[in-house]
């Protein structure tokens, strides 16, 4: 056999062997409830809850926002985000967040928002002197 | 619904746009096949040389179309016209036109065109200079452009209420596409304005990035084409050099294109590194990963007459994953694990249709030849260069596809819920440390493979002579970077025995390759370029570790990224602090003071100054960072911050504006909470002192706390100064200086408040005092109090000569001669003005002395004046007329009541929380200087090879 096939057989081993391990880097969309239950870090999709209160005062500590998301069932809990509140939050769509709950509250270190696209069509920009 | 007729809509630029669109779509694909039939009939060369002349023909047509649709484009564009869609949605009227061309290419169609208009600079390269590869070449590129112009092709093709529609056109008119009432208004076009270009892509990388990006995107279609072109006229070795000099090129410029996405990401945005294994960012590495791995290849075929089959497939495979990429990004499957914003626009089934043909084309044309693509019977020398660089290749590719994988999980999810709907769809928990830690082991198989590859020789026929001399280099270049890896440990630490083996070869090859340069190549500029890029490449990866394991976030003294390949901690991911104006913090080795901020239109810059001291306390190093911030029209929230570096050679300082006072970041907020302070209004006569309490209810406590204070009202200025206030024209302005102190401390802060009445609007500027929470403003009163009594005040005309003197309400008035050179606080002198000023001495009744001088004025033949006052006496002067005959002048005078009598009101609120800081994220990144250097010479290697090529070729011909 040539040596080069030997050297792909062993590629493809290795290859195996790092998907499977691949395979503890990754997780589903939790809920609060499962992130409860196994304390690990994972990443969960919520829903902002607009009409509870969010929390960041930088005087106090510049590193703490807090806000309540409502998970895939539903289910409401307190969010602490370790680090600024990012400008147009309110907006959000989707929030995507990774972290572990501790005691009641989820703290996360990492977050994307989804954001309205700009291109919604029934946006038309009337300038304001012509109403 | 009746039809309306539009007034003002300019639609001459969309019928030369939508002619340009069909006619260059039907010119590609009219290209495509007359340069097919030109390959095709290649054994009948007078039938092939016509079909090659319609080739050429259309594909220019095609050039010229989609250039004129682009001029179109840009047309309507610099001339705002709104009712086009793409104009409405990237451009608006206060864009600096240095912004024209990101926003051209910031929408899809834009850059579906830049796309295409690279291919066709490329294709008339290719024309001028493919010689017999021009025929299948150019048809493979026009196919190309056939499916990149139905990508804006916007027509739509079947029956019924859902017809599949055809590409996004770039010149429709915004009303043929949005369903709105406004459409109802003839004169709609007035009404609307466009909504701009994304604040955060208004940046000069905009400008440079796309358009670099998509000629490496562009240029990767060559090598392909070449590859497919040898399959398809079945001759496998003519076209390996041309194939790889375009091989050489497209590797450089896309090399340089992901490298700007990198630099903006770390320069301009706020992500806080070069490169975030973002699935966009990853997509455009893939590909550059085959097209390195297809290089290399290629070199090997070239030298040997091996691997033509594997470079074949690696030049396939780059194309394809280009077309991957696209795929990903622009089809909106990437869904939420990706910063980069991406919009469906319904490209989904062009876009797998286009990916698809490739996949069949390069398969089935390799699968047909395989057999008849020559390879050595005899297989490689294990101690031979080529079986060393096929490993590396092999490495590359295998590199590029574990990437991929995890890549497209989202993909897969998507599949997967579309056999079983219940599917649960996986996700990476932490994205960074996952694909570090089998890239670490890519880079030092790599490091290590191109460093003993440049000691070997290609088709080796006896290694055994060469075994002393390889051995004893290589074991001298792995004794030194033995050393070297130890010395740099000194300078950054390595936090787990991982770092440690690919510094190490890290530098192996950067010593091997040196060592290459100078005994092998004996520094001769045509080996060099290999060299160049493998130092470069070693150079990269000293680089990433330096600055991604110590980069230090100062603005919480803690290593962030302890664990590259770990994950961070919670308390290391705290990177924020709190920096009040004035007050320093030690970041770090550095001093850090939040010193000063200016406004200019929309963008905010804050200076923050560094200072680093040794240890006696002397400052031995200061310097200024500038980092801004930019706020949307509505001045509501922040649209960008931007983040400002001071570079070093070892190391940069780093800094950005995480989040401000929220009375700082909305306007609207500050009016409001302005209006809610507990304003109270006290009343002070000039040079009184007056005392006050306030009783302010502790938070969360059912207490109160009574603060006492003391406020004197120094002097009232009719000409004031205050930080915001900017001076207009017609304004009448009020300014008070107030000392104000708490009672129960020392310090005495004076305070200067303005009141401005600009034709009927009066502005506020108040002043804070933090170190008491208070804020000073003046009431609305002071100008009863100060012009009221002047109202109604009678002037009496008096007529001096100089000299003349009157008694007038016990006041002796003498009249002692002009200035030719008035001052007066209200005039500012302009040319060609007639102005003098009226000197009067006044003897008070009070004993005292006063002088005055109202001013005269002729500007531009209408003469003006400026009254003057003794408020002490509250006498008025106005300087009304000169008399030349007579040598007379005129003087209105006026007696108000005198000053003091009426008590100035002003407003103290005591609640008034600071609210001048920033929060701010400091970031030192050590090194970084080296992934720079490395990554840029991995480039400019690329690019010495290929000129070393192209000097090859003329000579030969």
């Amino acid at each position: 056999m040539k040596k080069i096939y030997i050297i792909a057989i062993i590629m493809v081993g290795v290859a195996i062997a790092m998907l499977t391990s691949a395979a503890d880097d990754m997780s589903t969309y939790a809920t609060f409830a499962d992130a409860e239950q196994s304390g690990e870090r994972v990443k969960i999709a919520g829903q902002l809850s607009k009409d509870k209160e969010m929390h960041y005062d930088p005087e106090v500590d510049p590193n703490y926002f807090s806000f309540y998301i409502k998970d895939a069932e539903g289910d409401e809990r307190k969010v602490v985000l370790l680090s600024e509140k990012p400008e147009d939050f309110e907006l959000s769509e989707q929030i995507v967040l990774t972290g572990s709950m501790k005691g009641d509250e989820f703290v996360a270190t990492d977050m994307l928002m989804k954001c309205p696209s700009k291109y919604k069509e029934e946006e038309v920009y009337i300038k304001s002197e012509a109403g | 619904m009746q039809d309306i007729q539009y007034v003002g809509e300019h639609l001459i630029p969309g019928h030369i746009g939508q002619m340009a669109i069909m006619l260059g779509f039907s010119t590609a694909l009219l290209s495509t096949i007359a340069y097919f039939f030109a390959t095709q009939r290649r054994e009948q060369p007078a039938e092939a040389a016509n079909w090659l002349r319609i080739g050429r023909f259309s594909f220019l047509i095609h050039g010229i179309s989609v250039f004129t649709l682009i001029g179109t484009m840009f047309y309507v564009m610099i001339n705002q016209y709104y009712e086009y869609q793409y104009v409405q949605a990237h451009v608006s009227e206060d864009l600096p036109m240095k912004y024209i061309f990101s926003a051209f290419w910031e929408g899809q169609e834009g850059s579906f065109l830049l796309w295409m208009f690279w291919h066709i600079v490329l294709g008339g390269v290719l024309m001028a200079t493919g010689r017999r590869w021009e025929a299948p070449t150019l048809s493979l590129l026009s196919s190309v452009q056939v499916f990149l112009g139905s990508m804006i092709l916007g027509i739509y093709i079947g029956f019924g209420d859902d017809p599949m529609r055809l590409g996004s056109n770039p010149m429709m008119l915004l009303r043929d596409m949005v369903d709105a009432p406004i459409f109802q208004s003839a004169d709609y076009v007035s009404q609307i304005t466009g909504t701009g270009l994304n604040p955060l892509l208004q940046n000069y990388w905009m400008t440079i990035h796309p358009p670099t990006l998509f000629l490496g995107f562009a240029s990767t279609t060559i090598p392909f084409a070449y590859a497919i072109a040898a399959l398809w006229t079945n001759d496998h070795k003519a076209w390996l050099k041309p194939a790889l000099r375009w091989s050489l090129f497209s590797g450089a410029i896309l090399g340089i294109g992901i490298l700007m996405g990198g630099a903006w990401a770390y320069e301009a945005l706020s992500f806080g590194g070069y490169w975030a294994w973002d699935p966009v960012e990853n997509m455009s590495l893939v590909p550059w990963l085959f097209l390195i791995a297809g290089i290399h290849t290629n070199l090997i075929a070239n030298a040997t007459g091996h691997s033509i089959r594997s470079t074949h497939v690696f030049y396939a495979l780059t194309f394809i994953f280009i077309l991957y990429s696209t795929f990903l990004t622009r089809s909106g499957v990437l869904g939420d694990t990706s910063v980069h914003a991406f919009t469906e626009m319904g490209l989904e089934t062009q876009l797998i249709l286009l990916i698809g043909f490739y996949i069949v084309l390069s398969a089935a044309l390799i699968g047909k030849r395989y057999s008849s693509i020559p390879a050595p019977q005899k297989e490689e020398a294990t101690a031979s260069r080529e079986f060393w660089m096929f490993i590396g290749s092999l490495v590359l590719l295998f590199s590029g596809l574990i990437i991929s994988a995890s890549t497209s999980l989202p993909v897969y999810n998507k599949i997967m819920t579309y056999f079983n709907p219940d599917y649960i769809g996986r996700v990476i928990t932490d994205p960074v440390p996952h694909y570090n830690k089998y890239q670490i082991w890519i880079a030092v198989f790599i490091s290590l493979l191109s460093g003993v590859s440049q000691y070997l020789r290609f088709r080796e026929p006896n290694f055994s002579k060469q075994l002393k001399k390889f051995s004893i280099h290589t074991v001298a270049a792995l004794g030194i970077a033995a050393l070297l890896t130890y010395l740099t440990t000194l300078w950054i630490a390595m936090n787990a025995w991982q770092y440690t083996v690919m510094l190490f070869f890290g530098w192996f090859t950067i010593v091997a390759n040196v060592d290459y340069l100078f005994t092998v190549a004996k520094a001769r500029l045509k080996m060099a370029g290999s060299a160049v890029s493998h130092v470069g490449f070693g150079m990269m990866i000293i680089g990433i570790l330096a600055s991604g394991l110590n980069q230090e976030v100062i603005s919480n003294n803690t290593f962030v990224m302890e664990g590259l390949i770990e994950g961070a901690t919670e308390d290391q991911l705290r990177k924020n602090v709190i920096l009040f104006k004035d007050s320093p913090l030690i970041m770090g080795d550095y001093e850090v003071t939040y010193v000063s901020d200016t406004v200019s239109q929309f963008s905010r810059t804050f200076k923050v100054n560094y200072k680093r001291r040794d240890a006696s306390g002397d400052v031995v190093e200061e310097f200024n960072l500038y980092p801004n911030i930019l706020y949307d029209k509505s001045f509501t929230k922040v649209a960008a911050s931007n983040p400002s570096t001071k570079r070093y050679l070892d190391r940069d300082i780093f800094t950005h504006i995480a989040s401000l006072p929220r009375v700082e970041i909305d306007m609207e907020y500050r009016k409001n909470r302005e209006d809610s302070l507990n304003y109270k209004v006290y009343e002070a006569l000039i040079g009184e002192t007056i005392a006050f309490q306030d009783t302010v209810p502790i938070r969360d406590q059912d207490t109160f706390f009574v603060k006492r204070f003391r406020a004197e009202l120094v002097s009232i200025d009719r000409d004031p100064s205050h930080p915001d206030y900017a001076k207009e024209e017609g304004d009448l302005p009020i300014g008070a200086t107030i000392r104000i102190q708490r009672l129960d401390e020392d310090s005495v802060f004076i305070v200067q408040p303005v009141l401005v009445l600009r034709g009927q609007m009066l502005y506020s500027y108040p002043v804070q005092v933090n170190d008491i929470s208070s804020k000073v403003r003046l009431s609305e009163g002071i100008f009863d109090a100060i012009f009221g009594r002047e109202v109604n005040m009678e002037y009496q005309p008096f007529t001096f000569k100089e000299g003349d003197q009157i008694t007038y309400n016990g006041h002796t008035i003498q009249f002692a001669g002009f200035n030719k050179n008035p001052e007066h606080e209200a005039y500012e002198p302009q040319e060609e003005d007639i102005a003098v000023s009226a000197m009067i001495s006044v003897q008070g009744q009070d004993g005292n002395s006063y002088m005055a001088q109202p001013l005269y004025l002729i500007r531009g033949s209408r003469p003006l004046n400026l009254k003057d006052e003794i408020s002490e006496l509250g006498l008025h002067f106005r300087f009304t007329g000169i008399n030349p005959q007579e040598e007379t002048v005129e003087v209105m005078i006026g007696q108000a009541e005198t000053g003091g009598e009426h008590p100035i009101p002003f407003e103290v609120a005591t609640d008034s929380l600071r609210a001048d800081y920033i929060v701010l994220e400091a970031i030192e990144f050590p090194g970084i200087n080296l992934f720079w250097l490395g990554s840029t010479m991995m480039m400019i290697g690329l690019f010495m090879s290929m000129l070393v090529r192209m000097q090859q070729r003329r000579q030969v011909a």
